[in-house]
């Protein structure tokens, strides 16, 4: 019997997600990049490197060859920086969605996690220096309970707590600092939750790239709060690997297979 | 609420996975440091950076690889060649082909100052007309260049030689087979083995003597060289290679024109279905492979739509779509014809847009082999003409490629003819500048085909009264030669600007040219005198003597200038003594040779010559018996070529085919033009390859039939 859920295992979804990713690449690239110099810059890139086979025992062509492939490789990559653009912006951004999903595990019930409280510089809110421990306080769930003290880290103006969650679900911690309180959403389960890992202050770049969860106040006293969610592993054929690396082994595989099957130049 | 208690730990970094930010400046770095990523931004970037990365990677291990072994690989040569170049009185060595150039009219431009570059070389170096073959056609001439002997060491007579067994021609030059072996599966035929390929053209070419000393030679579409040959060197085969029908030109009109005419020689015509405003036809191609049945045509399909309102069409042909003019030529468009089970013809044709309305007509060239992705080898290495088309784009391959048929059949027009055949010699211009960019020493040579073509189909306006040209006043003819001459000239001016002096620079043709005016059946002539009979009834016969007799047939005519005895014991119904050979031959050389054409009053043959007076070698049993020499403005007939016996022995040719070589050999000497002085008197074509070996220092072999020419004196 064909198990179903077999279909929306992790696996399954990056490759799912992969073909279709590899096929519409191509096509945006096909669409937004000029086929025909493609073409011919790829060609004679070939052709340069035929030359140095062909002239072998004419050391000034094969080295005349050489150049003409460098600056071949040069006009090749001109000519494919616009279309890259074009792909780059969407790709980026749905890979970071996809990470949300499939970047991290949410913590197994009755597994302990940490949870890292960031505390802004001195300058930037009274929690900071050497009393802040005991100006931030945590708000829990009953579902979540801390096993451990908190730990200071006044290197790093960093709090960090060992949690340990009892049922699944998602749940909200509270952390509070200076009189001012701040959230960070917790997953514990196994299922595919959207998971956010860090919550930031400001960060814009990092919070585009690594946080799904809303920016904490511009005032607010504490930088970051983060969770060490276990990376999820995708096992294939007894190796464990990142869904980075299958996305883009897979992706490749369809590119290469769709542009061949549509035409396109790439 | 929980207390927190100092207690100091080793920080980590829980801010969020490290994987991403990595991935982003990996994107980042595909976009701005392109060469220095290489993972992954989805298949576009991906592809992009592998693809440079891998050239890079390629070349450098070419490249590494070149450099290492380079000095062992000297050395070896060194060893094995005792120094290549140091007997050589010259670095290098290039020969430029013009076919057909002829000396009267280079010379009659050159002293009208139309030619400076030749002029410069004439006053510099060496003019001189230079002795052509018997015949003086083009393969029978540039087999002899190549090897350095007489056709009856090499075996080339004529484009056609005549199968004895039932006097039907063949190809002279190569002989292709397809595999032997077929394996039935269902409705398909699947050929077991390699399609065969045998050379026609004996004796060795003198860059293959150059090569075994070690020195190298760029060999640009000579005639002859298909199939092509292993050699120290590089080669695309020129003149007899075909195109994907495995004929040697067949062009194809498709045209919505009712007609169930067909053209002579050279072409087919193929309906346009006509439905709400598109217009679909085909493209001929070769045989399938796979059918059982022979002459299973394979097709490529294409669709013409007209653009309301202009003078132009979209036109689609499998993935490749474009919009032509009327008047316009495509650019080369690949065509692929595929039989099932994986088995494809790669080949290549460009479309001409003829007309719209009423009609619609559409001109498409011979299918050539597709240089990138060749079916058959053109080139040595197979490598060179891939090579030529990634750096030069597609290009046409079939040895004749200007459509002369195409023009004589009035499918294409003047200007058409022209434009693809200057297209063609644009392509060859090309590869000679990257072959003499590249080969800095021993030997560029490359043979250009557009003088030859264009002297046939425009000779007619060189003339105040040629039959081919009536309908155009004088005054009105275009001057097509002298442009072909004057581009020739800039041509070769631009060569010059790249050799120096330690580069002997050769410019030489074939055979020169005349006018054709007048047509000769000489098989109507041996009709009327007695040596060729027909079938009881028949006055004439069809093409390939379909009505002759031979049980009373002593002599016939095929191909352009063989005259054949049909000799008992060799031809399958010969009636001729072996023994009253010699006395027939005399009879016919002095029954034709000087026969006059009453309506001119001119000498239609000025010469016929005996085959064992002409040549020797292991291979003058395949020679024609003798070889017709015809006048100035004579040639054989179009019907005489096929085997026609027709009523008429003379006749005027009106034919756009204007001007020939295909006469008394005499007539039609070649040029030989160089940049250094040569002493000699009667250079010959056949000299060329002992006088090129000579220059680089090596040894003449014994068989060659032809003398090296001495160098006057070397600037320095």
């Amino acid at each position: 019997m064909f198990d179903l859920s077999l279909l929306t295992s992790p696996l399954a979804i990056v490759i799912v997600v992969s073909l279709v990713v590899g096929m519409l690449m191509v096509v945006l690239f096909g669409y937004t990049s000029d086929q025909k110099a493609i073409g011919i810059a790829k060609d004679q890139l070939k052709a340069h490197l035929l030359a140095v086979r062909l002239y072998r025992d004419q050391i000034p062509v094969v080295m005349g060859s050489y150049g003409k492939i460098l600056r071949g490789t040069g006009r090749y990559l001109k000519l494919a920086f616009k279309p890259l653009l074009y792909v780059i912006i969407p790709i980026t951004l749905l890979m970071v969605q996809i990470d949300r999903y499939l970047g991290a595990t949410p913590i197994p019930p009755g597994a302990p996690f940490l949870l890292t409280v960031h505390l802004a510089g001195a300058s930037s809110g009274q929690a900071a220096g050497r009393d802040a421990p005991n100006d931030v306080t945590l708000d829990l769930p009953p579902e979540i309970a801390i096993t451990a003290a908190p730990v200071h880290v006044p290197t790093e103006n960093e709090i960090v707590w060992r949690l340990v969650g009892s049922k699944e679900g998602k749940y909200e911690v509270r952390i509070a600092a200076a009189g001012q309180s701040a959230a960070k959403a917790v997953c514990i389960g196994s299922d595919l939750p959207r998971i956010s890992t860090v919550r930031w202050r400001g960060h814009f770049w990092e919070r585009m790239f690594s946080s799904a969860e809303p920016a904490l106040p511009e005032n607010s006293p504490i930088e970051s709060i983060s969770i060490n969610y276990p990376n999820r592993n995708i096992e294939i054929a007894g190796y464990g690997m990142n869904w980075i690396w299958l996305f883009f082994i897979l992706s490749m595989i369809a590119g290469f297979i769709f542009k061949e099957l549509l035409g396109i130049q790439i | 609420m929980k207390k927190l208690c100092g207690q100091q730990v080793a920080s980590r970094d829980g801010r969020g996975r490290p994987s991403l930010h990595w991935c982003f400046f990996l994107l980042l770095a595909v976009v701005l440091f392109p060469t220095a990523s290489h993972a992954y931004a989805g298949p576009g970037a991906g592809f992009a950076v592998l693809s440079s990365f891998w050239a890079i990677f390629v070349a450098f291990l070419y490249s590494f690889y070149a450099l290492m072994t380079w000095p062992f690989r000297q050395l070896f040569r060194f060893i094995r060649r005792r120094n290549a170049y140091g007997k050589a009185t010259f670095e290098r060595a290039v020969i430029l082909g013009f076919d057909g150039m002829d000396p009267e009219l280079a010379d009659r431009f050159m002293n009208e100052g139309r030619l400076p570059n030749l002029s410069k070389l004439r006053d510099k170096g060496t003019f001189s007309k230079l002795r052509t073959t018997f015949p003086a056609i083009s393969p029978v001439a540039w087999s002899t260049f190549m090897t350095g002997v007489n056709p009856g060491k090499h075996n080339i007579y004529d484009f056609l030689a005549r199968d004895t067994s039932n006097y039907l021609p063949f190809l002279s030059s190569a002989e292709i087979k397809g595999p032997k072996r077929h394996i039935k599966i269902g409705k398909y035929s699947i050929p077991f083995g390699k399609t065969e390929i045998k050379a026609m053209r004996k004796g060795t070419p003198f860059w293959h003597w150059l090569g075994n000393a070690g020195i190298f030679s760029s060999v640009i579409r000579v005639p002859v060289t298909f199939p092509p040959e292993k050699f120290q060197g590089v080669l695309l085969s020129g003149m007899c290679v075909p195109d994907l029908k495995g004929s040697q030109g067949t062009f194809c009109l498709c045209t919505t024109r009712a007609s169930n005419d067909k053209f002579r020689e050279g072409g087919v015509r193929v309906p346009i279905e006509r439905k709400n405003g598109v217009c679909r036809s085909y493209i001929p191609g070769p045989d399938s492979p796979l059918a059982e049945k022979a002459g299973t045509e394979l097709r490529v399909a294409f669709e013409i739509r007209p653009e309301p309102g202009s003078k132009s069409a979209r036109i689609v042909v499998g993935s490749e779509k474009f919009t032509l003019k009327v008047g316009e030529y495509s650019e080369w468009v690949p065509a692929e014809f595929k039989a099932g089970m994986g088995f494809t013809a790669h080949g290549i044709c460009r479309f001409y847009l003829k007309e719209l309305s009423p009609e619609v007509e559409v001109y498409v060239t011979p299918v050539n082999i597709d240089p990138g992705h060749p079916d058959l080898p053109i080139s040595h290495p197979v490598t060179y003409s891939i090579y030529l088309a990634k750096l030069f784009g597609p290009y046409a391959t079939l040895g004749l490629a200007e459509d002369t048929w195409a023009l004589n059949e009035h499918v294409l027009d003047d200007d058409a003819f022209l434009a693809q055949a200057y297209g063609n010699h644009e392509d060859r211009e090309r590869m000679l500048f990257d072959a003499l960019e590249k080969t800095k020493q021993g030997l560029c040579t490359c043979v250009f085909d557009t003088t030859d073509r264009v002297q046939h189909m425009f000779w007619r306006y060189l003339e105040e009264d040629h039959p081919a040209a009536r309908d155009v006043p004088h005054s009105q003819h275009p001057k097509v030669i002298q442009d072909l001459y004057e581009r020739m000239d800039r041509l070769i001016g631009r060569v010059m600007e790249k050799i120096d002096d330690d580069t002997l620079l050769m410019i030489i043709s074939d055979h020169g040219f005349k006018s054709f005016a007048r047509c000769m059946n000489v098989n109507a002539w041996l009709h009327q005198n007695g040596y060729l009979a027909l079938k009881d009834g028949k006055t004439e016969s069809g093409d390939w003597f379909e009505d002759v007799d031979w049980s009373r047939t002593r002599a016939y005519t095929m191909g352009l200038n063989g005259l054949y005895l049909n000799i008992k014991g060799r031809e399958k119904q010969g009636i001729v003594d072996p023994a009253e050979a010699d006395a027939l031959k005399d009879e016919l050389q002095k029954g034709l040779n000087g026969l006059i054409d009453p309506a001119s009053g001119a000498v239609g043959i000025t010469g016929v010559f005996i085959a064992d007076n002409v040549y020797r070698g292991p291979y003058t049993e395949n020679s024609p018996d003798l070889i017709v020499g015809y006048g100035a403005g004579y040639r054989a007939s179009w019907d005489s070529v096929l085997g026609k016996v027709t009523g008429q022995v003379f006749e005027d040719n009106t034919k756009a085919w204007s001007g020939d070589h295909c006469i008394d050999p005499r007539l039609v000497p070649g040029v030989l033009f160089s940049s250094h002085k040569f002493i000699e008197e009667k250079p010959a074509i056949v000299d060329v390859a002992p006088t090129i070996l000579k220059l680089f220092g090596l040894a003449l072999p014994a068989h060659f039939d032809g003398k090296p020419w001495t160098l006057a004196a070397k600037a320095h």
